[in-house]
C-alpha cells in the first residue's frame, strides 16, 4: 500500500515506469483480494459523439458478490435496501428500466448495448420469481413492487394484474440457474408508460452504487443535467452467474445510465439559465443562398463541432476514481473512454495522473483510467469541419401510431423497417393493452412492402392472450420475418371500452398511455455473412389513446333524473287514486283574476276619493 | 295607423260590454270593473274564462264507500312510505357494525378479569443442613410477611419457596423443570461470613454461610433464614419493580381510572422498606422507555457507516456467530432474530452534527444533544422490509479529518443506545494501522459486545443479576406481562373508539378478531397462575396480535366521512316530490274531515 502511494508520488510519464505501476496495482488488488474483499465492483462511462451534435454518455456500474452472502444478507458491494427485497419476494432475476425521452434511431442509430439496457418510456419492469404455482407468484410480485416503489419512489405499486403480462416469447433469463427447477420461476413484465421519471428516481439509484455519487464516474449524474438530456435512460438488472468451471454462483447487479446530451443546449444552459434566443452577432447564417442578407439569416447547422468539455455538460468534474473500480486487474481499469478519431485534437485538463490506456486495436477509442481523489476532466475543442461520427445501422426500424377516428373504434399501425438489403430478420413483437382497448384479433393483419409472392407469410407465430375487463390486459405475441429491405405494416382494429366512473384518472382528457411495443430480434447468424447478431430489443414509443369521457357531474344528474321520474309516476298516480273527479260545471272554481281585479278596483278607487 | 287601433280597441270594448251586459247579476261588479278600466286590452278568450265562474252546480254529495277507498290508498301509500320504504333506505345506506363484548373488553382494560400472578419456584439445596425444612419454613414465612404489606395490591409478585430436597432432583427435573426460577445452594463458608454469588450462566445462586458452631445451631439458622429471604428480595426487587410499573399504568389509564387503587399501590410504595428509592421508578421509566414493542421476530441489521471508502470490508459473519449466536440461542425462547449485514461507504452523518475538537481529550467530540439527530436517516440506507421490527446496530467509522471521535460523559466504548431503535457504536481506527482496509474478528470485539448489552436492554433484559439465565427468565415474566397490559389496553381503545365514533363501520373481521383476542387473553392468564410463562407469552402475543388486528382494520379507519345531512341532501329530489302528495293528501282528508264535523254540528 505505502509503495503504492509514494509511486504516484514520483510518478513520471515514462513507459517503463508506467507499467510497473499498473504492475502494483495488480499485486495491491490480489493482495485485497486476499484479504476477502469477495464483491467486486467496476464502472466505466462511456462517451460517443452521435450525429447532429449530440453525445451519448453510457454509465455502467456492475458489483458481483458471492450468492452465499447474499442468501446470507451478508451484504457488501450489493445494496441491502435492494437484496433484502429480492429475497424477501423470492426474485431470482429482475430487470428495472427507466426511461424519458425517444431513441431518434433514424438519427442516432442503434441503440447502445443493442438496446437491452433501454425500456419502454416511464418505468418497465420484469422479473423471475421463483413460486410453487401462479397465484403465489402473482402475491410475490406484487409485494415485489410494493417494495420497489417506496424503494425507487416510483409508482410501481400501482402495476396490479391489468398491467401485468407473462411475455412468452420475448424474454429469456439472463442468470444461470442450475439449481433452481425452471418450471417454479415465473416470469411477470409490469410497465407504467405514464410514470414521469424524474431526480427523485435518480437519488435511490444512486444511493445503490458504492460509490454513491460521491466519487467515480458516478458524481457526473446531476438531476438537474440527466433530466435534461434529449434520452434518458436508467436500468438495474439482478441476476445470478454461475462459473461453468467452479460452479460458484455470483450475484451481479448491473445499473446503467444511457443519456443523450443535446451539446448545444447544455452549452447554451451553462450560459446563461433562462434559455433566450442567440444575439445576431453569434447566428451563423448560410450566406450562399440567394436570399441571405444582413436581415435575413438562414442558420447553418453543423458547421463546426461545438467545444465541450466534461464539466461544460455535466457541470461538474469526475472527482477521481471510485476507490473499488480502482483495485482490479489492469484490463478493466479503463473508466473512461471516448469514441473519437485520433485525428481528432482532444486535451486532459486533468493532472498527470491519467493514464491513456491500449486501445485495443480499435483507433477511434480513446480510454482512460481514473486515480483516487485525483480529479478528472476531458476537454474536446471546436472542431471545423465538424466530424461526421459514426452512425451503427440499427438491425430495424419501429415505429407505432394509431390510425382511425372517433370514440368508438381505432386502429394500430406498426412499421418495422428493415435496412439490411440480404438479411431477413426474425423479430418477436409484443403488445401489452391496457384492457379497455379491445383489439379485434381477426382484424391483426401483417403487410409487407414492396409486395412480396404470396406463398411467403410473414407472421409464424401469434401468441394471444385476450383481456379480461378489469382483471387483466391484452397480451398480444407475434413472431415474424421481415424481409431484407423491405417494410412490414401490421396493423389491428379496437375497441374503446367505456369506463366506471370512479375508473378514470382526474386528467381523464389528457388520455391513458399505452405502453410501448417491445421488439425483440432474437440471437441469430446472419444469412449474408455468417455473423453472430446478439439478442437485441426496441422499444417503440409509448401511445396515448383518448377514451370518450363522460361529463364527471353524471352521477348526480342521473340521481335527480331518476328521483324526479319516480317522484313524478308516485304523484300522478297517488293523486289518480286519491282526487275525487266531478263534472266541470260542478267545481267550485277559486276566481284569482277576479278576486285581484277587484282588489286593484278598491286600491283605485281609494285613491281617487 | 293610431286610428285604427284605436278603432279595434274601442270595438273590443263593446264587443266586451255587450257580452257582460248578457249575463246575469252575479257578474255586476266585474262588468263594472270593466268599465272603470279603460286601458285594459281584452283578449278574446278572457270572456269564456271569466263566464264559467258563473254557474256552479253542487257536486253530489260523496258516497262513503269513495270515502273509504280513498282513506285506505292514503293509509297505504303512508304504511309503504314508513314501513318500507324508510327501512329499506336506512337499510342500503346504514354502516354495518358488528356486535362487539363492549363490557368484556372494558373489563380487560380495566384489569378486571385477570388477577396477574407470578408465582416463583425456587428450589433450595441444602446437603449440610440438618433442619432445612425448618429453615425454608421461616424464610417462606419471612418473605410472606413481607408482601403482606402489598397483598392489597391488584397485581403483585408472589414468591413460593418449595423446599425440594437434593436428592429429588430427577422427579423435578422431570415435570416442573422450566418453573424452577432459581436454585440456591446453601454452602458453609467459614471464611466470609454471609455473601450469595450468582452464577452468570445458569440459575443456580450460592449462599455461603458461617458454619454453625456447635452450641448455637438456632442463632445460624435464624440469621441464615433472615439472609436468604435478603437474598431472595435483592435477586428480583428489581423485576418485581418493573412488572409492578408494567401494571400500573393498566389501572390509572385515563378511560378506566381506578383511583383507589393505583393510590394504594402509590403508597404501598412508599411504604415499602430498604432498597427503594424514588429514583428507582424514573429508573425504571428510562429503562421502559428504550424498550422495543415486542414481538415474536426480530430483524437485526448490523450496517459498517464508513465515512470513506476505508475500511471495505468487515469480518461480521464470523464475529456474529462467534460473540452474539450464543445469546441469540440463548432469547430464542422469547424472540426469534434474523440477521442483515450492509457496508455503506461515504456515508456522512447528518450535516447538523458538528463535532468540536476538544483540545484536552485531543480528539473530537460530540454534544450530547448531538446524538439523536446522528442517524442520517436521509442518506443512511437503514429501512428494512422485513415485518418483524427492525433493530439497527451501527459501526460508524468517522471520516479522518475528525478522528478520532468520541463522545462526552460515556463510558469507555464509545457508543449510544437509541431507545426502541438500536444502537451505534463509533470506532475510531488508526489511521497508519495496516488494518484500514479490513476489519478483522477481534476489532470488532468490542463493538459486538457493546451491541449484546444494547439488545438486552433494548428488549427489556433487566440488568440487575449477574446471572443471564435468571435475567432472560425475569424477561419472559416481563415480556408477558408486557403483552397483556398492551393487548388488554388495545381492546380498551377500540371498544372507546367504536363508542366515540358512531359512524364508522365494525367488519366481521374485527368482531372475530376481538373474541380470539379476548380468548387468548384469557388463556394467557391461566398460564400465568400455572407459572408456565413461555406458555403465557405465546397465548399473550397472540391476543396483542389479534387486539392490534382488529384496531387497525384498514377498512374501518379508511370509512369516509358521510354525514347524513349530505345523504338528505342527495335524496330530497326523490323526498321532497314524494312526500308533497303524501302530506298534502292527509292535509285535505284532516281539512275535510272538520269540515263534515262543522257541518254534522252546524246541522244539529
Amino acid at each position: 500500500m505505502t509503495l503504492s502511494f509514494t509511486c504516484s508520488h514520483q510518478w513520471l510519464p515514462s513507459l517503463p515506469l508506467h507499467i510497473l505501476s499498473r504492475l502494483l496495482t495488480l499485486l495491491l488488488f490480489l493482495n485485497f483480494t486476499g484479504n476477502a474483499v469477495a464483491d467486486t465492483y467496476k464502472e466505466k462511462l462511456d462517451l460517443q459523439p452521435l450525429s447532429g451534435q449530440f453525445l451519448l454518455a453510457s454509465f455502467n456500474f456492475q458489483s458481483h458478490g458471492p450468492i452465499e452472502a447474499f442468501n446470507k444478507q451478508m451484504f457488501q458491494l450489493f445494496p441491502r435496501s435492494l437484496g433484502q427485497i429480492l429475497q424477501y419476494t423470492h426474485t431470482r432475476e429482475l430487470h428495472l428500466r427507466f426511461a424519458l425521452g425517444r431513441w431518434d434511431s433514424e438519427l442516432w442509430g442503434a441503440q447502445p448495448g443493442d438496446g437491452q439496457n433501454a425500456g419502454g418510456t416511464g418505468v418497465e419492469t420484469w422479473a423471475w420469481v421463483e413460486a410453487d404455482n401462479d397465484v403465489e407468484a402473482e402475491a410475490r410480485w406484487t409485494s415485489l413492487n410494493n417494495a420497489l416503489s417506496g424503494l425507487f419512489c416510483a409508482s410501481l405499486n400501482f402495476i396490479d394484474s391489468t398491467r401485468t403480462i407473462r411475455p412468452v416469447m420475448s424474454f429469456n433469463p439472463t442468470g444461470d440457474y442450475p439449481t433452481t427447477n425452471t418450471s417454479s420461476l415465473f416470469l411477470l413484465h409490469g410497465s407504467l408508460p405514464k410514470e414521469p421519471v424524474c431526480t427523485e428516481n435518480l437519488t435511490p439509484f444512486l444511493k445503490l452504487l458504492p460509490c454513491k455519487g460521491k466519487s467515480g464516474i458516478s458524481t457526473l449524474l446531476d438531476g438537474h443535467k440527466l433530466f435534461d438530456a434529449s434520452f434518458q435512460s436508467m436500468s438495474i438488472d439482478v441476476r445470478p452467474i454461475c462459473s461453468p468451471h467452479t460452479g460458484a454462483c455470483d450475484i451481479e447487479i448491473q445499473q446503467t445510465i444511457d443519456m443523450v446530451l443535446d451539446v448545444s443546449r447544455s452549452l447554451q444552459r451553462r450560459d446563461s439559465p433562462v434559455p433566450r434566443p442567440r444575439e445576431q452577432h453569434e447566428l451563423i447564417c448560410d450566406t450562399s443562398k440567394s436570399y441571405a442578407s444582413n436581415e435575413y439569416c438562414y442558420p447553418m447547422d453543423n458547421s463546426f463541432d461545438l467545444p465541450w468539455s466534461l464539466s461544460d455538460l455535466f457541470g461538474r468534474t469526475i472527482s477521481g476514481g471510485c476507490p473499488f473500480a480502482i483495485n482490479l486487474p489492469v484490463e478493466e481499469t479503463s473508466h473512461v473512454c471516448i469514441h473519437a478519431p485520433e485525428n481528432r485534437l482532444k486535451t486532459m485538463e486533468t493532472h498527470e495522473e491519467v493514464y491513456p490506456t491500449s486501445t485495443e486495436g480499435k483507433p477511434d477509442l480513446q480510454c482512460y483510467m481514473l486515480r483516487e481523489n485525483v480529479e478528472f476532466d476531458l476537454a474536446f475543442p471546436k472542431q471545423q469541419p465538424p466530424t461526421t461520427p459514426l452512425r451503427q445501422e440499427p438491425l430495424l426500424y419501429a415505429e407505432r401510431s394509431f390510425t382511425g377516428h372517433g370514440q368508438e373504434h381505432g386502429g394500430v399501425k406498426t412499421v418495422l423497417r428493415n435496412p439490411w438489403p440480404n438479411d431477413p430478420i426474425e423479430v418477436v413483437y409484443l403488445e401489452s393493452l391496457p384492457w379497455f382497448m379491445k383489439p379485434y384479433l381477426h382484424t391483426f393483419k401483417a403487410r409487407v412492402l414492396p409486395a412480396k409472392g404470396l406463398g411467403e407469410e410473414v407472421i409464424s407465430e401469434l401468441y394471444y392472450r385476450p383481456a379480461l375487463d378489469r382483471k387483466r390486459g391484452t397480451q398480444l405475441e407475434a413472431k415474424l420475418i421481415v424481409p431484407p429491405n423491405s417494410v412490414v405494416i401490421l396493423t389491428y382494429d379496437f375497441e374503446k371500452a367505456v369506463l366506471r366512473y370512479t375508473e378514470y384518472p382526474p386528467d381523464a382528457n389528457r388520455g391513458f398511455d399505452v405502453a410501448s411495443a417491445i421488439i425483440t430480434i432474437p440471437p441469430q447468424r446472419r444469412r449474408s455473412d455468417g455473423k453472430l447478431i446478439p439478442a437485441t430489443s426496441i422499444r417503440t414509443t409509448s401511445l396515448l389513446l383518448s377514451l370518450p369521457t363522460p361529463d364527471f357531474s353524471m352521477p348526480y344528474n342521473v340521481i335527480i333524473f331518476t328521483s324526479t321520474i319516480m317522484a313524478l309516476a308516485f304523484g300522478s298516480i297517488f293523486n289518480l287514486l286519491v282526487r275525487r273527479f266531478v263534472a266541470v260545471d260542478e267545481v267550485q272554481r277559486m276566481d284569482l283574476k277576479g278576486k285581484i281585479r277587484g282588489l286593484i278596483g278598491k286600491l283605485k278607487k281609494g285613491k281617487t276619493e | 295607423m293610431e286610428d285604427d287601433a284605436d278603432s279595434r280597441r274601442r270595438r273590443y270594448r263593446e264587443l266586451l260590454h255587450n257580452i257582460t251586459m248578457d249575463k246575469d247579476g252575479a257578474s255586476q261588479s266585474q262588468s263594472k270593473l270593466d268599465k272603470d278600466d279603460d286601458d285594459s286590452i281584452l283578449p278574446a278568450g278572457f270572456v269564456d274564462q271569466g263566464d264559467s265562474t258563473a254557474t256552479y252546480n253542487q257536486p253530489p254529495p260523496e258516497r262513503p264507500e269513495t270515502i273509504r277507498t280513498r282513506l285506505w290508498v292514503l293509509i297505504s301509500a303512508w304504511m309503504i312510505a314508513i314501513f318500507l320504504g324508510l327501512p329499506l333506505w336506512h337499510a342500503t345506506t346504514t354502516i354495518y357494525r358488528a356486535p362487539l363484548p363492549m363490557q368484556e373488553m372494558q373489563n380487560w382494560s380495566e384489569g378486571k378479569l385477570c388477577k396477574t400472578e407470578f408465582p416463583l419456584l425456587v428450589e433450595v439445596e441444602a446437603p449440610s443442613l440438618p433442619d432445612a425444612e425448618n429453615l425454608l419454613k421461616t424464610v417462606q414465612h419471612a418473605l410472606d410477611d413481607a408482601n403482606d404489606f402489598t397483598a392489597h395490591k391488584p397485581h403483585h409478585l408472589r414468591l413460593r419457596l418449595a423446599a425440594k430436597k437434593a436428592k429429588s432432583e430427577e422427579d423435578s427435573k422431570s415435570d416442573k423443570d422450566e418453573n424452577v426460577a432459581c436454585l440456591l445452594r446453601l454452602i458453609p463458608d467459614s471464611q466470609n461470613g454471609y455473601n450469595h454469588a450468582v452464577q452468570s450462566s445458569s440459575r443456580i445462586v450460592d449462599i455461603h454461610y458461617p458454619p454453625p458452631s456447635s452450641s448455637s445451631q438456632s442463632s445460624v439458622s435464624a440469621g441464615l433464614s433472615k439472609f436468604v429471604a435478603e437474598t431472595l428480595e435483592v435477586l428480583f426487587w428489581q423485576e418485581q419493580e418493573l412488572i409492578e410499573h408494567l401494571l400500573l399504568p393498566q389501572t390509572s389509564n385515563p378511560g378506566s381510572l381506578n383511583a383507589l387503587s393505583s393510590q394504594s399501590a402509590d403508597e404501598s410504595r412508599d411504604k415499602k422498606t430498604p432498597p427503594r428509592p424514588r429514583a428507582a421508578t424514573a429508573d425504571i421509566n428510562r429503562r421502559m422507555s428504550r424498550v422495543v414493542k415486542y414481538s415474536s421476530s426480530y430483524h437485526i441489521t448490523f450496517s459498517l457507516f464508513t465515512a470513506t471508502s476505508l475500511p471495505a470490508s468487515w469480518d461480521i459473519e464470523s464475529a456474529i456467530s462467534q460473540y452474539l449466536t450464543p445469546l441469540l440461542s440463548a432469547l430464542s425462547p422469547i424472540s426469534n432474530f434474523t440477521i442483515s449485514t450492509q457496508v455503506q461507504y461515504y456515508a456522512s452523518i447528518s450535516s447538523s452534527v458538528t463535532p468540536t475538537y476538544d483540545e484536552e481529550l485531543q480528539s473530537w467530540t460530540l454534544k450530547k444533544e448531538d446524538l439523536s439527530s446522528f442517524i442520517n436517516s436521509a442518506e443512511w440506507p437503514l429501512a428494512s422490509i422485513s415485518n418483524d421490527p427492525n433493530l439497527n446496530f451501527i459501526l460508524y467509522i468517522p471520516h479522518p479529518s475528525i478522528s478520532p471521535l468520541t463522545i462526552p460523559s460515556a463510558s469507555h466504548s464509545n457508543s449510544f443506545l437509541l431507545p426502541q431503535w438500536g444502537g451505534v457504536t463509533i470506532l475510531n481506527l488508526d489511521q497508519s494501522a495496516s488494518h484500514l482496509q479490513h476489519l478483522s474478528n477481534p476489532t470488532l470485539k468490542p463493538a459486538l459486545e457493546t451491541f449484546a448489552t444494547h439488545l438486552l436492554a433494548l428488549l427489556g433484559a433487566p440488568p440487575h443479576p449477574a446471572s443471564l439465565p435468571i435475567r432472560l427468565d425475569s424477561l419472559v415474566r416481563q415480556r408477558s406481562a408486557e403483552v397483556l397490559v398492551s393487548a388488554s389496553s388495545t381492546l380498551g381503545s377500540l371498544q372507546r373508539l367504536v363508542n366515540a365514533l358512531p359512524s364508522i363501520s365494525i367488519p366481521t373481521t374485527v368482531s372475530d378478531s376481538v373474541q380470539d383476542s379476548i380468548l387468548h387473553l384469557s388463556l394467557a392468564c391461566e398460564e400465568l397462575r400455572k407459572g408456565s410463562f413461555v406458555k403465557a407469552l405465546e397465548m399473550g402475543r397472540v391476543a396483542q396480535e389479534e387486539a392490534e388486528k382488529a384496531f387497525f382494520e384498514r377498512t374501518m379507519v379508511a370509512q369516509v366521512y358521510f354525514p347524513d345531512e349530505h345523504k338528505l341532501a342527495v335524496y330530497l329530489p326523490l323526498l321532497g316530490p314524494v312526500s308533497v302528495p303524501l302530506v298534502l293528501g292527509v292535509f285535505r282528508e284532516v281539512k275535510r274531515v272538520i269540515a263534515e264535523r262543522k257541518r254534522v254540528r252546524g246541522g244539529a
